[in-house]
């Protein structure tokens, strides 16, 4: 395949696959946002910070219109982002991926992306709503979380490489080992440092939401990567 | 025999795209992902300096992405 080709097909399927979170988030998350951050300044008024004026809820509008509007660009930009790496990752793997069409194969790794490197993650440290998040320790958790991930993908990617020195029937093992890898790895990272202060049906609605978003994106982008590589390759 | 199992596994371990793509696509997932998950004011401030740091455009532009999606905020 061309490079150029190559390049359009992966950005295009992650500006899609994108471009679907964002509208699913703005239809099932951002309800959730808005719940979350009237909690957020209701706190600001009780605690004195800000009061309850109509200069404040103007100043609130504006901004809070100019992040509802990023929910989708945010979404495009993130899903190049993250379909980036998903194409590098298609590319050098997809003679390994199991079956002979591309979607299949595609939706393969995608499936098996977004498990070691969203929900395992996810699971360990899950999204919060605005109001829960200390700025304090922002840098902490970004760390913490990044750091996870990448554990989670390296130690997919390591584990995958030792299958290979195995027989077909003893390729379970390399998936045990992965399994026992990330399970310590899960309980000796740190737990998230801040206190959870919104309702809990709140945050876990919210988390069920933010699943559901993510793994449209992984959904999206594997049958879409899947289905333009299969037409060139076709061709 | 020997040659026909032979040039499978060439085609099979034959990787059909280019190295310096893979670099090109490196770095847009490292500046996608800093953008969208992580920016404080560091991109702008190349322009505006410190202003850049207290106005967070990126970071509210991408606010409602960063909790949807899982990135640590606030």
């Amino acid at each position: 395949m061309k490079t150029i080709l190559f390049l359009t097909i992966v950005l295009l399927s992650g500006a899609l696959a994108g471009l679907i979170h964002g509208t699913v988030n703005f239809a099932i998350v951002e309800p959730y946002l808005d719940q979350a951050i009237g909690i957020e300044n209701q706190n600001l008024f009780d605690s004195g910070e800000e009061e309850d004026t109509p200069q404040f809820w103007a100043e609130y509008d504006g901004y809070r219109t100019w992040q509802k509007s990023g929910q989708i660009l945010a979404g495009v930009i993130l899903g190049i982002s993250i379909g980036a790496l998903f194409g590098i990752v298609f590319a050098l793997s997809k003679n390994s991926l199991p079956g002979t069409h591309y979607v299949k194969k595609s939706l393969t790794l995608a499936g098996i992306m977004w498990f070691t490197m969203y929900l395992i993650p996810f699971l360990k440290y899950p999204a919060n709503p605005p109001t829960v998040g200390d700025g304090e320790t922002v840098v902490l958790r970004a760390v913490l979380y990044l750091s996870f991930i990448a554990i989670s993908g390296i130690g997919a990617v390591a584990f995958y490489k030792l299958s290979k020195r195995f027989r077909n029937n003893q390729k379970i093992i390399s998936i045990f080992g992965y399994a026992v890898f990330i399970s310590v790895v899960f309980f000796i990272m740190p737990d998230n440092p801040d206190e959870i202060t919104a309702p809990m049906n709140l945050v876990n609605e919210f988390r069920l939401m933010s699943v559901l978003g993510v793994s449209s994106f992984w959904l999206s982008v594997g049958i879409i990567l899947g289905l333009l590589w299969n037409r060139i390759e076709s061709h | 025999m020997f040659f026909m199992s032979e040039s499978r596994q060439i085609s099979v371990s034959k990787t059909s795209v280019s190295k310096l793509a893979i670099l090109a696509l490196a770095i847009v997932f490292a500046a996608g992902l800093f953008v969208v998950g992580f920016d404080q004011g560091h991109i702008f401030s190349i322009v505006y300096g410190e202003q850049a740091f207290n106005e967070l455009y990126i970071h509210e532009l991408t606010h409602d992405m960063r909790h949807a999606a899982g990135f640590p905020c606030h």
